[in-house]
């Protein structure tokens, strides 16, 4: 592999930041778990963008084609589509999850950078989501998160997050829960 | 011939099937050869792989297998497997390349499968003969207005005769342009611990299903969830109501349509169809021109399953494309692709590609309730006792429409037909004795055919 130059991701938040900012990703990760999606709603910024690309298992030195095959999305979605997602969640008709399925999320690795504005910052972290529901359907599922959040009177807010699972084959059934 | 009883198996006077097919090992064998080893299967399409060289990767059956469009521009498709010891040849999904060089020890194939080079050949063969040794190929390639089929029956019917008065129906998506359809972007790849056969017949015909299975989804998208009707495909809110009126199943056997027939309603789930259906009626005119008025005004826009036997499903509307490949006879992979007509403008096609995620890719909010199902229909059959109940699939028996399309039409999608029409078409494909018998022996209805 061609060597690699260290990419610097910016300057480090002010340490009381950073502990600000891990304390919401926390809290974030823990209201998920409890199933209160209307709150989690409140953590996000009404312009987020919200995304998680298909891992792409092309070669390293892929040539270039005009082939259709191209960067997909299992997740692009705005305020409104991760509300109406939500919103189903709750309509207490989603069949899979009653008896309820349990999710365990853990944040970590969580790096905290400055931007060119003072009140938007650069986080990326780590995370594992266990699923667990029926019998034994438990899958651990782990990736990465770079994270715009924005720093309001009213708190943190996300405004975007692009989520890395590095699993081309889901083999979980489906990814119907928020990372 | 095969031990099976199939008459117990499949009883097409009580419209019940045996739950062991879904569970039996010895039938999954049994279909890997009848089946897989036989019928023609969808590989992929011009869009993905127009250059030389470019290649793609997908299975047939349990086989994985690559293919590639060669120097000379001809499709071929190849066992990813070394001639060598049998390592894959490629790991790669899809690409551009000039040859494939196995990892293990170097052996390298050209394009067009012929073994190119062999490291150290000189040195430490005397008995090598390169030209018996290539690509082990797929017997036959085949295209169908840039839809690209193989199969591993040297004889056979060809593919147009074995897709018979499906390409009637197949037309409104391949041919609605001189330009044709192409597919957008990579699939949604999920694997679930169910039998293959399941998912088939669901997407083909299973409209029972979807205002109860997806009663939460339902609350929330489309015309129902949006305030746009109090109905969405004809069903009425929370599952009360269902009207028939103007839409079909129908029997071209091997393969099975569904269809609403109102022209728009294949935009139904969408929160935002307002510029797809802009560009439907735009492009109307010119369908009715190419196709008539039948396919130009009924079935263009609307919600259309078409499936393809054994394990190809085209959705109209909901623009997607997915292939079930089997993994084991108590687990299957679905790949999911968008769809659209070539000269649809970008703004229609990124609404659509995002649809197809939000409703039925790895997360859609549609297609994550279905797998449950699956599941527990395969696996509860492990138990002796509950293998011995029969599935019922008789809702719609005797009722019959008149419809000016090819085939033999049953009123409402909220019906049966074309899930009795695949196992039917299962036994048939299991049952026959050469390749040509997998193909019902008297032609469906015929009238309204070009």
């Amino acid at each position: 592999m061609a060597k690699k130059k260290v990419v610097q991701l910016g300057k480090d938040t002010d340490i009381n930041t950073a502990y600000q900012i891990e304390r919401f990703l926390v809290a974030e990760a823990r209201i998920l778990d409890e199933e209160r999606y209307d709150d989690w709603l409140t953590y996000l910024d009404a312009d987020i963008s919200y995304q998680m690309p298909i891992p792409i298992n092309t070669y390293r030195r892929n040539r270039p084609s005009n082939t259709t095959f191209s960067q997909t999305m299992i997740y692009d979605e705005n305020f409104e589509k991760l509300q109406q997602r939500a919103a189903r969640e709750d309509t207490g008709m989603v069949w899979l999850n009653d008896p309820m399925t349990h999710h365990i999320r853990t944040i970590t690795n969580i790096e905290s950078f400055c931007t060119d504005d003072p009140a938007v910052y650069d986080v990326r972290s780590k995370f594992t989501l266990l699923r667990s529901r029926r019998n034994r359907d438990h899958v651990s599922h782990t990736g990465s998160r770079k994270d715009t959040l924005v720093k309001t009177s009213d708190g943190f807010k996300i405004r975007s997050r692009l989520v890395h699972l590095p699993e081309r084959v889901i083999i979980d059934k489906n990814l119907n829960m928020f990372f | 011939m095969s031990s099976f009883d199939y008459s117990s198996l499949i009883n097409e006077e009580t419209a019940q099937q045996s739950r062991s097919i879904f569970w039996d090992p010895d039938i999954y064998q049994e279909e890997l050869k009848q089946i897989f080893n036989r019928c023609w299967l969808f590989l992929g399409h011009d869009s993905q792989i127009p250059e030389a060289g470019d290649f793609l990767r997908t299975y047939m059956g349990e086989d994985d297998v690559i293919v590639v469009r060669g120097e000379d521009l001809e499709v071929r498709a190849f066992l990813n497997a070394c001639s060598h010891r049998g390592n894959k040849l490629c790991q790669a999904e899809w690409g551009k390349t000039k040859s494939f060089t196995c990892s293990y020890h170097g052996w390298a194939y050209d394009t067009s499968g012929n073994l190119a080079a062999v490291p150290l050949e000189e040195e430490i063969y005397d008995n090598l003969d390169r030209s018996q040794l290539g690509m082990v190929p797929v017997a036959r390639v085949q295209n169908y207005k840039g839809m690209i089929f193989g199969t591993f029956a040297q004889e056979g019917p060809d593919l147009i005769e074995y897709l018979g008065d499906a390409a009637y129906y197949l037309d409104v998506v391949l041919d609605a342009s001189p330009e044709g359809m192409e597919l957008m972007g990579s699939p949604y790849r999920v694997e679930i611990r169910g039998n293959w056969k399941l998912p088939v017949e669901n997407a083909i015909g299973d409209g029972y299903h979807v205002a109860w299975a997806h009663a939460g989804a339902m609350r929330v998208v489309g015309t129902i969830g949006q305030g746009r009707s109090d109905t969405v495909l004809g069903i009425g809110k929370d599952n009360a109501t269902f009207d028939t009126t103007g839409q079909v199943q129908v029997a071209i056997p091997p393969h099975t349509i569904l269809s609403t027939l109102d022209g728009q309603s294949g935009y139904a789930l969408y929160d935002n169809p307002g510029p797809c259906i802009d560009y439907l009626e735009k492009t109307r005119p010119s369908v009715i021109d190419r196709l008539g008025e039948v396919r130009g005004k009924q079935l263009y826009g609307s919600e259309t399953h078409m499936g393809i036997f054994p394990n190809l499903q085209i959705i109209q509307g909901l623009n997607l494309l997915r292939v079930i490949h089997p993994k084991g006879p108590g687990s299957f992979e679905v790949a999911t692709f968008s769809m659209a007509d070539k000269n649809t403008p970008d703004d229609v096609k990124e609404i659509i590609t995002k649809h197809v995620g939000q409703t039925f890719g790895t997360a859609g909010i549609l297609e994550g309730d279905d797998g449950d199902f699956t599941e527990a229909i395969t696996h509860s059959a492990d138990g002796y006792a509950t293998r011995q109940m029969k599935g019922w699939l008789g809702m719609g028996e005797g009722r019959k429409i008149d419809w000016e399309g090819p085939g033999d039409a049953s009123p409402g999608i909220v019906n049966e037909l074309c899930q009795r029409e695949f196992y039917q078409q299962w036994k048939r494909a299991m049952t026959a004795s050469n390749v040509a018998e997998i193909l019902p022996t008297q032609t469906s209805n015929q009238k309204g055919s070009k």
